[in-house]
Parts: C-alpha cells; sequence; structure tokens
C-alpha cells in the first residue's frame, strides 16, 4: 500500500541512541567538587540526585520573533523571560519532546506556538552552561480555525510534537492539533546572497537603464537565523480530535490517530491518507471504546500498538491485512473487582502508550498507574506502579473538578530502566525498574535555583503528617504536570509544568 | 441511601457536565462524553438497583443496603429508584416504560402541553414551559458553575459558578433544595420533594414543543438546573426534524430513573439521539455524534424513532446526541 517513492535512507546506527549509550563519554557536568562525573544511563533514579539546569518559560506572543528578523534567536535570553509572572492560557505548554539526538527539545503550547530549545554547545569557557537549553526556533504552527460546516472551532492547541530523524542540515518536526497534522523544517540559514543586478540591497527594483555592467551574486556570511517552513500540510483526514502521531521507523510513514481511526501517511503525499484502524461502530449508539494512544514499534515498521478507554492494547500488524481493526495481540488485565466504584472505567482508560527503546515493552498510563507490558504477555502486565494512589478515595472530587479526565503521560529513559510520570502538584515521579525504588519530585519555582539539587518530596496519607511531608488536601490540583521528556541517551528531563518548563539532569557524585 | 444520593448527586455532575460540553471551544470531545456517560450509566444502576420503592428521595430513608451496581442492567422495575411520582410520562417518546410499580401516574398519557398530573407531587409542579423555562435556566446555571468553571460555560445557562458549590454540597440534602431555590421563580422554587436533591432539571423546554416538559422539574437544587434556557440555545444548530423527537422525549416522565434527569435529557432532546432506543444487549453506549459532520446526521434520524424503552443507559445513548 505504500506508493514506490524514493526511499529515504535510513539514518546510521550512530543517530541511533539505544546502540549508543554513553558509556565513556565524561563531560563537566556540574558537580559540586568541579571534578568531572561521568553520566551514564546505568545510573537510576536512586543513585544520583536530580538537581535543575534550567527554568524556561515560553516566549509569549509580545516577544514572538518572526522568522523574518535577522536576529540570532538562540540568543534570546531567558533571564528576562523567567521574570514573567503572567500566564496566560495560550502559554500552557502541551507537549514536549526531545529529538533524537537530545540535541533539541521542542514544546508546544495551547497557543499553537512552537518553541525549539537547543542545547548550549560545550565550551571551555563557560563549563557549567553545558547542559541548558536556550531558545532556538519559534514559529506558529497552528492557527485556530472554524469549521463551518458544523459550527465548530477547531482549537489551536498542539497535541503532540514529533521529530524526525535527522537527514541533513535541516530539522523536520511534525507538529499536530486536533485535525491537522503539519511537517515543519526548521533550518538555519547563515549565508545570503548579495549583488543582485535587478534589485538593490533592499530588494527594490532598479531601473534597468540604470544598470551597465553586470555582476554574479555571492553568498556571504551574514548573522545566524533558523527559520521555519511548514513543508506539508496533512489536513481533512480526521473527523475527531487527533491525539496522537507516531513516526515508523522506515522514516517513510507515520500514522495519526484520532478517537474512532488511525490514518498511515506517507510523507510525500497529503491528499491522501490510508485508514488502518476503524472502531468507529456503524451504530454510534454502541460505542463502548475510543482510541486514546498510538504508536509505531520503534525497529518493527509494520507493528502498532493502540490504548483504548477501555484499558486495553492492541498490536497490529499491518502486513495482516489492509485494515487492521483485527488485532495480532490483546493486552487486557482484567480487573480487580474490589476496586470497582462509579469511576472505574475512567480511571481505567489508558491516557498514554509508549514503546520501550528496546521495543520489548510498552507502558501505559492510566489515572492512578503506570504499568509496563512485556509484549509476550498478553494477559497482565509485568509490573504494576502506583502513581499516586492516595487519590483513590477521591476520585468523586475528581470527577467534579474534571481532573479525572486529565491524561497524563510517561516515559521511559534511554535504557528504559527508568520511567517517569507525572502528578498533581506539581510532583512528578520516577521508578527504577531494576532496584524497585520510586521518587517523588517537585518542578516548581521555589526550588527553582539552578544547580539546585531536587529533594525527594513525600504525600502522607492519613495519620501524622511528618515536617516536609505534605497531606493529600493541600494538594494543589491546578498545578498538573501532564507532560515530560526524556533526553535519549542521557539523563537530561524536561518538565512542563503549565507554563514553565523545567529541565533537570541528574548529579552523579 | 447514601448511595442513591451519592450516585443522584453524579447522575446530575454528569449531565452538567455533557451541557458544557457543548459549549466548549473546539467542539465536543467524544472521549471524555463517553467517559461521562459511562459514570451516568453506573450510577443510575445504582440508583436503580437501591431498594426503595416508592420511597422519595428527600423522604426518609428506609431503605436497605444498596447493592453495589450491577454491571448488567437490571431493568431495575420494582425498586424504582427514583421513587418519584413520575407524572405521567408523555407517552409519546416512551413507548414503554420499564415497570415501576408505584409509578402513580400512567406514563403512557402523553402531555402535549398540559400540567403535569403529578405536578402536585413533584412539587415542582410547574408544567408551564415560560416559567420553567426561566427558572430551569437559573437552576442550570448553577450547575454549571463548578462542574466546568473551566469551559466557561455556555453563554446563557452558563453563568453561574456561584452558586453550584452551594448546590452541590446540598445534594445530598433531603429535598436539598439549595439555598437559592427561594429565588428561583416559577415552579422552580418549589422543591420538588421526590429529587431534588441537585436533580437536574430536565426543564425541557423545547421551543417548538410545547409539551408540559416540566414535570420533573425538581428543584434542581442548584444542579441540573434547567437545561430549559439552555437547551434553547442549544437546540439552536440542531436541525428541525430533531425537535420533533426532541419535544416526544421531553414527554415522558421520568421513567424509573430520576425523573428529572431523564427530563434534563429531553430537553437535550433530539440531540440524544439514542435516548429512546432500547437495547436489547443492554449497556449500550454512545459517544456523541454531533461531532462527526457526516455521522451527525444520524443522530438526528435516530432521534425521530418511536423512543424505545429506555433501557440500561439511557443516558448513554443521550450523550450521542450531540
Amino acid at each position: 500500500m505504500l506508493l514506490s517513492l524514493p526511499a529515504l535512507h535510513l539514518q546510521t546506527s550512530e543517530y541511533h541512541p539505544l546502540f549508543q549509550l554513553p558509556h565513556g563519554r565524561l563531560g563537566p557536568w556540574c558537580s559540586p567538587t568541579g571534578s568531572p562525573a561521568p553520566l551514564s544511563c546505568e545510573t537510576g533514579c536512586g543513585e544520583g540526585s536530580w538537581i535543575l539546569v534550567c527554568r524556561l518559560l515560553v516566549p509569549t506572543q509580545v516577544s514572538l520573533l518572526s522568522m523574518e528578523e535577522d536576529i540570532d534567536t538562540r540568543k534570546i535570553n531567558n533571564s528576562f523571560l523567567r521574570d514573567h509572572s503572567y500566564a496566560t492560557e495560550a502559554d500552557i505548554i502541551s507537549t514536549v519532546e526531545f529529538n533524537h539526538t537530545g540535541e533539541l527539545l521542542a514544546t508546544g503550547d495551547k497557543g499553537g506556538r512552537v518553541v525549539i530549545f537547543q542545547r548550549e554547545q560545550e565550551s571551555k569557557n563557560q563549563v557549567h552552561r553545558r547542559g541548558e537549553y536556550n531558545v532556538y526556533s519559534t514559529f506558529q504552527s497552528h492557527e485556530p480555525e472554524f469549521d463551518y460546516l458544523k459550527s465548530l472551532e477547531i482549537e489551536e492547541k498542539i497535541n503532540k510534537i514529533r521529530w524526525l530523524p535527522q537527514q541533513n542540515a535541516a530539522y523536520f518536526l511534525l507538529s499536530t492539533n486536533d485535525k491537522t497534522v503539519k511537517l515543519w523544517k526548521v533550518s538555519e540559514r547563515d549565508k545570503r546572497p548579495e549583488g543582485y543586478n535587478l534589485k538593490d540591497e533592499e530588494g527594490r527594483l532598479r531601473d534597468p537603464a540604470t544598470i551597465t555592467t553586470l555582476r554574479v551574486p555571492v553568498l556571504r556570511p551574514m548573522d545566524l537565523m533558523v527559520e521555519a517552513t511548514p513543508r506539508r500540510v496533512f489536513a481533512n483526514a480526521h473527523t475527531y480530535h487527533i491525539n496522537s502521531i507516531s513516526v515508523n521507523s522506515d522514516y517513510e510513514t507515520y500514522m495519526s490517530a484520532d478517537d474512532l481511526r488511525i490514518n498511515l501517511w506517507n510523507f510525500e503525499i497529503t491528499n491522501q491518507s490510508f485508514n488502518i484502524v476503524d472502531i468507529k461502530p456503524a451504530n454510534m449508539e454502541e460505542l463502548t471504546e475510543v482510541i486514546t494512544a498510538a504508536e509505531f514499534h520503534p525497529h518493527h515498521c509494520n507493528s502498532f500498538v493502540y490504548s483504548s478507554s477501555k484499558g486495553t492494547i492492541r498490536l497490529c500488524d499491518m502486513r495482516a491485512s489492509a485494515l487492521c481493526d483485527r488485532h495480532s495481540k490483546f493486552f487486557e488485565e482484567p480487573e480487580d473487582p474490589s476496586n470497582r466504584s462509579f469511576f472505574s472505567e475512567i480511571i481505567s482508560s489508558i491516557s498514554d502508550v509508549k514503546f520501550s527503546h528496546s521495543g520489548r515493552y510498552i507502558m501505559t498510563r492510566d489515572y492512578l498507574t503506570v504499568k509496563v507490558w512485556d509484549l509476550n504477555m498478553e494477559n497482565r502486565p509485568i509490573e504494576t506502579y502506583q502513581v499516586h494512589d492516595y487519590l483513590r478515595s477521591k476520585l468523586c472530587s475528581l470527577y467534579e473538578n474534571d481532573c479525572i479526565f486529565d491524561k497524563f503521560e510517561c516515559v521511559w529513559n534511554g535504557s528504559d530502566s527508568v520511567i517517569m510520570t507525572g502528578s498533581y502538584n506539581n510532583f512528578f515521579r520516577m521508578f527504577d525498574r531494576n532496584t524497585k525504588r520510586d521518587v517523588t519530585l517537585e518542578a516548581s519555582r521555589e526550588n527553582s535555583k539552578p544547580r539546585a539539587i531536587l529533594k525527594p518530596r513525600k504525600v502522607c496519607v492519613g495519620g501524622k503528617r511528618r515536617k516536609d511531608e505534605i497531606s493529600v488536601d493541600s494538594l494543589d490540583f491546578s498545578k498538573k504536570i501532564l507532560h515530560t521528556a526524556w533526553h535519549p541517551s542521557e539523563n537530561i528531563i524536561a518538565v512542563a509544568a503549565t507554563n514553565n518548563l523545567y529541565i533537570f539532569q541528574d548529579k552523579v557524585n | 441511601m447514601e448511595f442513591k444520593l451519592e450516585a443522584h448527586r453524579i447522575v446530575s455532575i454528569s449531565l452538567g457536565k455533557i451541557y458544557n460540553s457543548r459549549v466548549q471551544r473546539g467542539g465536543i470531545k467524544l472521549h471524555k462524553n463517553l467517559l461521562v456517560s459511562l459514570v451516568l450509566r453506573s450510577a443510575r444502576q445504582v440508583y436503580l438497583s437501591d431498594p426503595c420503592p416508592g420511597l422519595y428521595l428527600a423522604g426518609p430513608a428506609g431503605s436497605p443496603a444498596v447493592p453495589p451496581p450491577q454491571p448488567g442492567e437490571p431493568a431495575a422495575g420494582p425498586p424504582a429508584g427514583w421513587g418519584e411520582p413520575p407524572p405521567p410520562a408523555a407517552g409519546a417518546a416512551w413507548p414503554e416504560i420499564e415497570p415501576q410499580p408505584e409509578r402513580p401516574a400512567d406514563p403512557a398519557a402523553p402531555r402535549a402541553g398540559d400540567a403535569e398530573p403529578g405536578a402536585p407531587m413533584t412539587g415542582a409542579g410547574e408544567t408551564v414551559r415560560g416559567g420553567e423555562v426561566e427558572a430551569a435556566e437559573a437552576a442550570w446555571r448553577r450547575v454549571e458553575g463548578p462542574c466546568e468553571a473551566a469551559e466557561g460555560g455556555a453563554g446563557g445557562p452558563a453563568g453561574g459558578s456561584d452558586g453550584f458549590p452551594e448546590g452541590l454540597r446540598e445534594a445530598r440534602r433531603h429535598c436539598g433544595c439549595p439555598p437559592g431555590a427561594a429565588d428561583r421563580p416559577g415552579p422552580l422554587g418549589a422543591c420538588p420533594r421526590v429529587d431534588c436533591c441537585c436533580a437536574p432539571r430536565p426543564a425541557e423546554d423545547e421551543p417548538p414543543a410545547p409539551p408540559a416538559v416540566g414535570p420533573r422539574k425538581r428543584g434542581a437544587a442548584g444542579v441540573g438546573g434547567g437545561p430549559a434556557p439552555g437547551s434553547s440555545p442549544l437546540k439552536k444548530p440542531r436541525r428541525n426534524s430533531e425537535e420533533q423527537s426532541g419535544g416526544a422525549a421531553e414527554e415522558e416522565e421520568e421513567e424509573m430513573e430520576t425523573g428529572n434527569v431523564a427530563n434534563l435529557i429531553s430537553i437535550f432532546g433530539s440531540s440524544f439521539s439514542g435516548l429512546l432506543r432500547k437495547s436489547p444487549g443492554g449497556g449500550r453506549e454512545e459517544g456523541e455524534g454531533e461531532e462527526s459532520g457526516p455521522e451527525a446526521a444520524e443522530p438526528g434520524q435516530i432521534c425521530c424513532d418511536k423512543p424505545v424503552l429506555r433501557d440500561i443507559n439511557p443516558w448513554s445513548t443521550a450523550i450521542v446526541a450531540f
């Protein structure tokens, strides 16, 4: 079903973070003693401690730079942005994603903007600044639209961003809102042509009568400019709200999933897509579940998984048939009848599904837990981690204030040994799969002195509250961490808390 | 008994969410509405399975322990969950209602515009649409506030987030008319005992359909409030064809379930395609079908069907109606 087009050549292994763990890489990461410490993925969350690298605010509309300005956007100083105390709803970060090397970090927000941060280059002069991320490019990806036929407004909120592996000097990413996926090219320009014959330096046309000589335009260096251009727009293929996009490992295709359907696209073709999953019943009244997330297998370009609102995951093989309504594997854990309540169905709805880097496991996040499944075992997960079980008795209140519908995401670290997910009160949790230890950390302004070490937090569920513990009732449910990202090869994490982006790294003594 | 109250409250909240989802920016979210419909179904089951025959919610609780919600839909006939004396349901939309022994009135009688026979019983009594509308509106305003504070609520009815919290708190009161109940004009002022605890008033005010929806307008203790006013604006985008079914739907009195809830559904009216559908298989849920363009036609047409006995998930289907 794929059209024969010149295949994009697969990226070489050097781009696969999985196969190139920085074992031997020594970096002068911040360490209080000043001596370089190796940073490796094998460090679990329990052994090291996490420090804040930088806190970034998404540039607000006021300070948004257009692409035409010849300003080095990388020089946008975070300090000025940090002082902004106001936060409009448009600034709320709605997705965070590292690229395949970890050099770039993209965020999307509710206002339809994408902000790309780039890691500070290592330099001898500013050793301690290695690891900081600065704004690299900002652009408006999606605008609000109005569907006149249905009298519906289409939100410009960026639901997901996915990077393509780098093939040349430019970077490509997919960004999507509820209805439209766009492929953006982010490239640097550091030369410009000068010496046109028919135009003068400002671009105005010259009077041909005044031209007496001809010259060849030459390229001259200019200040670095990063420009983002939309290369493809994949529109009008989804009736329901898009919740996921996933780039296939063949780098030729990708899929977009909405509530009831999944479409397969070729990057080169924007006016067609193949529908590979359709769970819409003939009679909408018989609808019982919707698709909540979908992802391609990291290595097998024919396999993908999608999760449902009923807490099930289906693995499909595109080789089996064109329409993958019949799954190859079906992952479901039987419900525990003792936990049944009005809200059992809501809390079992899976909000995120992620393949491990190895491709052997999948991780799913529902409202209260994170589960790791082995692809070879369908009847139950191999690991279940309680994220915030103390909320189980508060489901009714959470239902009233709509928090029970929050869609938390989950991420693997580069070596698949640690998983991370967010919670409320700006807490986020990490679980080490090997040592079975877990930690709760907080991303807050109070702790946001650079290089400050994060202190583990604890929520006390009842009885005596010790000092430093927070009681369940004093949790702030408006501060939720839904989106996090983990660097593909290093212990650097990005945590989005409303309109703030926190970047932490592991400090190993 | 408290299970029933809890269920009632949850039903009210859920309906409020569904209502508000219609005015949310970005269109109706299928997933969220599906989940809300599941909650509604569970709450309904609990409510129905709670053996309190003939007991008004407001009355003294005499019911034994409530059985846990049954997954299958028990056509909980006898218990007549709400036990309210449903005014004769406008049979139009709901031909067969689950047996409700305590039903005082014969559900079959279509009440096209006539005062609810059960009006006195319901206390709300007002079957006058006009009055209801405003009352409903006021009540509706209350329910919207807290639930959907974030969503901005609908234009008209959406106003008040103030009243809601108290309304909710009072949900548990017997005959819990919210403090503001008195403020409400007309019929709503009275606290219909039956479901008054935060029962969303199905103030169906189908503008085109004159039938006395009113019956169950419980004093919507600030919760369910009148979808009526809301429903009007809501209905605007609806196709005309739906009006009819909407009106019909409104008729039926609250079946066994929360009458007011049922009314609320009627208010959503035609939008609720499957609302009146009888599902032999039970457990049918629908996401809202409103979203999709092509699918938009379906709800409307389904709506016009004869109301089938509402079975297990009336609201579930109702939600599709969007």
